[in-house]
């Protein structure tokens, strides 16, 4: 009884279920982008922005993104340190958030460029922070894919665009986005 | 009387059910075609190898992308390549290519297709080949007899030159349309941010 008593008791100590293969390694790395609050506002807030930068933005920045992010992630795998990432992710909150919500429209290489910087921030923090038991493939298409559909995610919600009241609603979004970078800069989140 | 009868019937369908279960090992509704397992493994092979399946999938998109599509000479390079290295596996003197050189092939070729500007008709033939090597010095066959290793390597060559030519054509079909360039072009994207991340991996395991 009292053995029987003890595993009603000690449940949460117990993990006889491991995340292994390549199941685990796809779950991880889909999981992982989406377990930050930080990383999801700043990649839907460039989905947003691209979709009000116009149709070439909007698939450009979604390529840019993943790429230059990967960049970072290599970064953070290899334990090559990167200064002031807290402070970059937080930022790119803010930045990216104010240039939704003031609907920014400035030329394309730009906008990329301050994507780019960003995503070598967000890289680098997956990287360190990924699991070392992870199978690397399905890790990184995990990881890629969760990050590709919160950038789509954006596209979808920063299309309502075309209408007066979405073009508001979807500059509210950048505001909440750049609030939610604030409380993460001044650690309230 | 209704009893009787339904007890009857009962104790009938009872001895059936027993005979079923007897005899149940002796049916053989799924024939086996002998030969099938290798060549289903060799085909299963490059579609289950992670780098393999990401060469594929990005040599046939960037075939995809040639404009006007015409993927015969392409093609003929990949198979001729492909049937040559997947022999050299056969004497052994390639055991395995280094997983490192399968992803930076898939990296090269993706971030050509990513770029999306046209490049030389050779320039495909050269990614066909050294694509088709790269899978095929890697596919050596387990163990087993001369006929069976040549069974399996069959299925890998099958699979290897069906998977790009049926790739290459599905994404050329729509090919012409924006949408469809910008979402190879994104595609092609991932494909890199993946290998970069694989690589980077693999220089952890090393270090």
């Amino acid at each position: 009884m009292t053995v029987f008593l003890l595993f009603f008791v000690l449940p949460s100590t117990a993990s006889a279920h491991a995340e292994t293969g390549s199941v685990g390694g796809f779950v991880s790395g889909f999981n992982h982008p989406l377990h930050g609050l930080d990383h999801i506002v700043a990649m839907v807030a460039v989905g947003l922005w691209g979709a009000f930068l116009g149709k070439r933005a909007m698939w450009m920045l979604p390529v840019v993104f993943p790429v230059v992010m990967a960049i970072g992630g290599a970064l953070g795998v290899l334990n090559v340190p990167l200064p002031g990432v807290e402070m970059g992710i937080a930022l790119s909150g803010i930045i990216l958030g104010i240039m939704v919500a003031a609907a920014a429209k400035p030329p394309l290489w730009v906008a990329a460029l301050i994507v780019g910087t960003f995503a070598i921030f967000h890289g680098h923090a997956h990287g360190t922070e990924l699991p070392k038991s992870a199978n690397a493939m399905t890790y990184a298409i995990g990881f890629v894919v969760a990050t590709g559909l919160l950038h789509l995610a954006g596209i979808a919600f920063g299309l309502l665009d075309q209408w007066v009241w979405g073009r508001w609603l979807v500059r509210a979004g950048g505001v909440v986005i750049a609030l939610i970078g604030c409380g993460f800069l001044f650690g309230y989140l | 009387m209704n009893r009787t009868r339904s007890h009857r019937a009962g104790s009938v369908w009872f001895k059936i059910l027993i005979l079923f279960l007897a005899f149940h090992s002796v049916a053989h509704a799924h024939l086996t075609i002998e030969g099938v397992g290798q060549v289903g493994s060799g085909i299963m092979h490059p579609l289950m190898t992670p780098p393999h399946a990401l060469i594929l999938l990005t040599l046939a998109l960037c075939l995809s992308q040639r404009q006007p599509f015409d993927i015969g000479k392409p093609m003929l390079v990949f198979s001729s390549v492909s049937a040559v290295a997947l022999l050299l596996t056969i004497p052994g003197f390639f055991e395995e290519v280094s997983p490192v050189i399968l992803i930076g092939i898939a990296l090269g070729i993706a971030i050509i297709v990513a770029v999306g500007k046209p490049t030389p008709a050779w320039s495909g033939w050269v990614l066909c080949g050294v694509a088709a090597a790269g899978i095929g010095l890697d596919s050596k066959a387990d163990s087993g007899s001369w006929a069976e290793i040549l069974k399996t390597l069959l299925g890998t060559w099958l699979a290897m030159n069906g998977v790009v030519a049926y790739l290459a054509a599905v994404c050329a079909h729509s090919g012409e349309k924006l949408w469809s360039r910008t979402a190879v072009r994104i595609a092609a994207a991932w494909i890199i941010a993946i290998c970069v991340m694989m690589l980077a991996f693999s220089f952890r395991k090393v270090s």
